[in-house]
């Protein structure tokens, strides 16, 4: 599955590059014969955002979508940013790296200035030399694959705290929680690997390693790897994957007679973990997860503002979708132009900006300096706060 | 050890079921009918579609309303199974063999993303679940469940057993398997009796979605593409075109997997599966019990 994916990927970017030189060539020729179409200084300062619409992760898209929305019609209400009205362009993700690429080249051409949108690691990771190549900062919500930041792109920020901001999270509670060996489990996609490689790098004295495995994803079987796992006899057991196959592994474990605790990483927060292990199963699982609307202190008048404008509960990363959009709109106004090497100066440059996850400064990596990990539990069938690890 | 073989066991007999539906196809057409898998998703689906309307009465009766489930699963997924064949693969029959192939590809597609068009692209939960306490056995834990979910796929094996070897039809298939414009001059319905057997490879893969359905709770449009790869390879490791061979080989690739996982890691499973099975087939090329098919020219 490893092998399959690498290849598509390195296909995928192929295709992607070969797309970029095509439209950059086409993007000249427009330069050259409308002499400078850019200066339509007055019409709307367009947004764009990838996130998943179809495919598995499918669920998340009109949460981030919405999310960011609403910040651009508050911000139009109050008179748009340097006298201009903002407008969001949202294409699918699909959490695929092929229907991203070409998202994201549509955005581009679509003249798109600033980047909102990247839910899944491995799909968002082709889509950053498009944007690179086009001029255009990213501020990523969602995905945040240590491997974004190790690409060291300067049009690249993250909204979200990284794997190793969350491995962090995670280690901080298992020595709550006395935890003495811990097992990993993690489904070999960029994101699920990385959150356990990070994770085992810290598990060195107490508590201790007591086995990793790697499942492969879209399977219904997990009883080998449950066996494999539970041959460490772990206390501790953190799920770095996806809620479809973490809803299965939870139930097959629970099965297998394991009765410690299990903890899923934020890939698996959605209730549908909870239907798919059975409420019985999944009770007392924790997760480490970033802010959600629910959990966080003196949101309600956003969730409501949130409710009446869309009929619906915001969910998963709206907030963090609606906090890229006002950032974005911060850097544009701080560096009064929506030139790509500007703004990405004034992005830099915020300090103590404020977002729902705290004041924002970037790190040198362009990462948040605090994560803002928090501690969730099943309780009674629900996903609720736990531990906000302050 | 012994949770390792029962765990291979049962993941096997899935494999098996499935693998039943491929081989018996090959074995009278020579057509690999890569939308196999998916009629296995479309069977757990089915079942889900059924269950949701029953709705509370299915629950009351529990294993009884499965049973019931399972038969309509068989029957309209053994009627996709027919229109699959009149549609895709009937008129293509005196066609070169790369072009079935690849409409057996875009059948597996067509049935996919239909499901998704119908069912949507998110994972359903069944609404009945087997799921009991289980009992040590030898150090392996086993639930009353899952023994009475491989005593079905026995009972449906041992079925298909005694429908090949002892009726009319299956007379018929096992002379068409042999040659097909002979046993048209010996009066055998040729298209009837490869309809049949569509109907009752598909019917076999809907009763493998269904039991997977209820056993492990997570139903999704895709699950039909990597039991379809397993299943495929279980018929080849048996020896493709062979009854027996498909049973004992999903039996063994359960197990392979199983002991796999547990030796060298989930990650090397595959590796180690596969890499035994390019060993065996270069040392055995028509599979454990392959020798039967004798290639025509």
């Amino acid at each position: 599955m490893t092998s399959y994916l690498t290849r598509r990927l390195s296909r995928v970017a192929l295709v992607g590059s070969a797309a970029v030189a095509a439209m950059l060539l086409s993007a000249c020729g427009n330069g050259l014969a409308s002499g400078g179409g850019e200066k339509s200084d007055d019409g709307p300062i367009v947004l764009g955002m990838l996130t998943p619409l179809s495919g598995s992760s499918s669920a998340i898209g009109p949460y981030m979508k919405n999310g960011a929305q609403l910040a651009v019609d508050e911000l139009n209400a109050k008179g748009g940013v340097n006298g201009r009205k903002l407008e969001l362009k949202v294409e699918d993700e699909a959490c695929d790296a092929k229907s991203a690429t070409a998202g994201a080249n549509k955005l581009v051409t679509a003249g798109v200035k600033i980047s909102v949108g990247g839910y899944c690691s491995g799909a968002t990771l082709p889509t950053l030399p498009i944007f690179e190549k086009a001029g255009v900062p990213m501020l990523i919500p969602a995905a945040n694959s240590n491997e974004l930041v190790a690409q060291h792109k300067k049009n690249v920020f993250l909204i979200n705290g990284t794997g190793a901001q969350q491995s962090d999270a995670a280690l901080k509670f298992m020595k709550k929680e006395g935890a003495t060996k811990v097992a990993l489990m993690d489904d070999n996609t960029s994101y699920s690997k990385d959150i356990a490689d990070t994770t085992a790098k810290l598990l060195t004295g107490s508590p201790a390693l007591a086995g990793r495995e790697s499942v492969t994803a879209g399977e219904s079987d997990y009883s080998a790897n449950v066996n494999a796992i539970l041959k460490g006899q772990p206390d501790f057991i953190y799920w770095t994957g996806y809620y479809q196959e973490g809803g299965l592994i939870i139930r097959q474990l629970r099965q297998a007679g394991y009765h410690g605790k299990i903890m899923v990483a934020d890939g698996s927060v959605d209730q549908k973990l909870v239907d798919i292990a059975g409420p019985e199963a999944a009770e007392g699982v924790f997760a480490t997860m970033t802010q959600t609307p629910e959990t966080i202190q003196g949101a309600e008048k956003w969730i409501a503002d949130y409710k009446s404008k869309f009929g619906a509960a915001p969910g998963p990363y709206s907030t963090q979708a609606y906090d890229a959009v006002r950032v974005a709109a911060e850097a544009v106004t701080k560096a009064g132009s929506t030139d790509g090497d500007a703004v990405i100066k004034a992005l830099e440059a915020i300090d103590g900006f404020p977002l729902f996850s705290g004041p924002l400064k970037f790190t040198p990596d362009h990462t948040l300096s605090s994560g803002g990990f928090q501690i969730l539990v099943v309780g009674n069938g629900k996903i609720v706060l736990k531990d906000p690890l302050q | 050890m012994t949770q390792l073989l029962w765990n291979g066991l049962f993941v096997g007999s899935f494999y098996a079921l499935v693998a039943l539906g491929y081989t018996m196809v090959y074995g009278i057409i020579r057509l690999l009918n890569f939308a196999h898998g998916d009629l296995y998703m479309l069977g757990a689906f089915v079942g889900f579609g059924v269950l949701s309307v029953a709705g509370g009465l299915a629950t009351g009766l529990g294993f009884v309303a499965l049973l019931i489930v399972l038969i309509i699963a068989m029957l309209v997924t053994g009627t996709a199974g027919l229109l699959l064949e009149r549609v895709a693969y009937r008129p293509l029959r005196d066609a070169p063999r790369l072009s079935v192939l690849i409409t057996a590809v875009g059948a597996s597609f067509a049935i996919e993303y239909g499901m998704r068009l119908v069912a949507g692209p998110n994972p359903e939960v069944y609404p009945v679940r087997l799921a009991g306490d289980p009992v040590n056995l030898l150090g392996a834990r086993i639930t009353v469940q899952q023994v009475s979910l491989i005593l079905i796929a026995i009972l449906l094996m041992a079925g298909l057993q005694w429908l090949v070897m002892g009726t009319e039809t299956g007379r018929a298939m096992r002379a068409i398997s042999q040659d097909p414009t002979a046993a048209l001059y010996m009066g055998i319905n040729v298209d009837a009796v490869i309809a049949r057997t569509f109907f009752i490879g598909s019917a076999l893969a809907g009763a493998a979605g269904v039991m997977a359905g209820s056993y492990y709770g997570k139903i999704d449009f895709l699950m039909g593409f990597v039991i379809g790869l397993k299943a495929f390879t279980a018929a080849v490791i048996g020896g493709i075109g062979n009854i027996k061979g498909a049973m004992l080989g999903g039996l063994t690739l359960g197990l392979l997997e199983s002991i796999g996982t547990a030796w060298i890691g989930g990650q090397w499973r595959d590796v180690f599966a596969f890499t035994f099975l390019i060993i065996f087939l270069t040392l055995r090329p028509t599979g454990i019990l392959g020798e039967r098919v004798t290639e025509r020219v």
